[in-house]
């Protein structure tokens, strides 16, 4: 095979230098999809990463009145505690409120500085045995004396988690129709290539060179240029990472961990693979439509 | 080496371009298939190469019935035959030396069989001094000698020659002939389509004549004139 696969380099290069403008489009075209791709993938790491976190933190938050006395808030403590929905529940003083907002607005110092200690709510932290369970909750609780507000920590994330979704419902459709549009292009590539050498197949045809050896040039061609599409992709991605995620690391409070270079090495395989895996497909069948061998 | 039993081509269901053809080739014979345009040759040579398949009948080749051979063995069967055709087929970008060495670099002959062997088989049509000329440098007859170089240069056990003197002079057509008979008389059994009478003439070889598709004529040192 060593002797050959000289041949099949120089075949290979020769024909990718030929047309160079229709493979830049077939890589282009590759590019773009697996970006899209890649980028669908990383937004559903994040998403996850972010459920992560807050699925194990609050799931409702039990405001009480600034005017309620120890033994209401206590007995409320026991009613919430008694609930079967009830997973688990913690009480936060005032302290421990004024300490969680400093926390949570640190880069604000002038608003924190506003803030008094005092002014703070104490609360109940409830987590459920199952989050959707916050109805029942909220109907259980209904008109307790010591309750201010009963607010779903987990409605912001609801929504959050639906309108990515559907974000990424739709990238991956457009990343879908890119991958169609680049293995046609990929094909395209392969015609043209064996529109350019097809004297030298009907010699090779003549002489008894078999079908594979026929064909490798081009499916490595095609290959060659999934595989330009894909590393090309990952390298957006790096390049995305540095430009976007690494300056708002630690920037948004409600978005306290952002994927980071594990994540994106995860999809580095599966962007040049698929890169590689829709080129040879294209080829294969493009040289079913255009070279009878 | 070659025998038809029967072979019929049809078209399209109507063209008949050769019918119920049995002939026997044997081994090392030299044989002119002659005939005017249409009457079957150019057919008779592709069934012989497995370019096409015969409609009705049996083809032979060193024993081997190819009217049905599978797909992926067609190769194997070509790299038993030579070709030269009209139009010499060699490629432009490419040098003497590469053109014959390609026959062999496809069929994944190793390096150094390819550096002593081409070498070799162009000084044999004569051709020992313009190893690294371009096709374009040479003239009418050169080229063809590369070509016959390239059908030659794996020991082939057969020769198919497609009017391999339409383009050539009658001078250069001679040099040709004389090196086909040469190539002939190592063995390799040659079978050759032409409609260069003077030629067939001169050899007197077997002719076997086709006419609208049958065989009208199968004659030992033959000559080319029709019903002669």
């Amino acid at each position: 095979m060593a002797r050959r696969s000289g041949y099949f380099l120089r075949e290979t290069a020769l024909a990718l230098r030929r047309n160079a403008l229709v493979t830049f489009a077939a890589i282009s075209t590759v590019f773009i999809s697996l970006f899209l791709l890649g980028g669908a993938l990383l937004v559903e790491r994040q998403v996850r990463l972010m459920t992560g976190e807050w699925a194990s933190k609050v799931e409702v938050s039990v405001f009480l009145r600034d005017d309620a006395s120890p033994e209401e808030v206590e007995a409320l403590g026991r009613r919430i505690s008694e609930i079967p929905e009830v997973e688990e529940v913690q009480f936060e003083d005032r302290a421990e409120a004024y300490a969680n907002f400093r926390e949570l607005f640190r880069d604000n110092p002038a608003l924190v500085e506003n803030v008094d200690p005092e002014a703070m709510p104490q609360s109940y932290r409830i987590k459920l045995v199952a989050p959707e369970e916050f109805p029942v909750i909220r109907a259980r609780l209904a008109g307790d004396p010591a309750i201010d507000q009963i607010r779903d920590e987990q409605a912001l994330l609801k929504k959050l988690l639906a309108v990515t979704r559907v974000l990424r419902t739709g990238v991956i459709a457009v990343a879908a129709i890119m991958l169609i549009a680049a293995m046609g292009l990929i094909g395209n590539t392969v015609r043209m290539a064996v529109f350019a050498r097809r004297k030298e197949i009907a010699i090779m045809k003549l002489v008894g060179a078999t079908n594979w050896f026929i064909r490798v040039p081009f499916l490595m061609e095609g290959m060659v240029e999934g595989m330009i599409g894909g590393v090309a992709a990952v390298l957006a991605i790096f390049a995305m990472k540095f430009l976007f995620i690494d300056p708002l690391r630690g920037q948004i409070a409600f978005v306290p961990s952002w994927i980071d270079t594990p994540e994106i090495l995860v999809t580095v395989p599966i962007l040049i693979g698929a890169g590689i895996l829709i080129a040879a497909v294209a080829s294969l069948l493009a040289m079913r439509r255009f070279l009878e061998v | 080496m070659i025998k038809t039993e029967h072979v019929t081509k049809v078209y399209k269901d109507t063209v008949v371009a050769l019918e119920d053809v049995s002939i026997e080739v044997q081994k090392s014979e030299f044989v002119f298939v002659v005939g005017p345009s249409g009457s079957g040759k150019s057919t008779f040579i592709r069934l012989l190469l497995r370019e096409e398949e015969p409609s009705r009948g049996k083809i032979f080749v060193a024993g081997k019935n190819i009217a049905n051979l599978s797909a992926w063995k067609i190769p194997y069967l070509r790299r038993n035959i030579g070709t030269v055709f009209q139009d010499f087929k060699l490629l432009p970008d490419k040098t003497v030396f590469e053109n014959v060495g390609f026959a062999l670099e496809v069929i994944g002959k190793p390096r150094h069989v390819i550096d002593r062997r081409v070498p070799e088989i162009l000084e044999l049509v004569g051709l020992g001094g313009k190893l690294n000329n371009y096709p374009e440098e040479l003239s009418g007859g050169e080229q063809q000698r590369v070509s016959v170089a390239r059908a030659f240069v794996n020991r082939p056990l057969i020769l198919l020659a497609d009017e391999p003197t339409g383009n050539l002079d009658p001078t250069t057509s001679v040099e040709i002939m004389k090196l086909l008979d040469r190539i002939n008389r190592t063995g390799t059994t040659v079978i050759m389509a032409t409609h260069d009478n003077a030629i067939v003439d001169a050899m007197r070889r077997r002719v076997i004549e086709l006419d609208e598709g049958k065989v009208v004529r199968d004659q030992a040192r033959g000559v080319y004139g029709y019903g002669a």
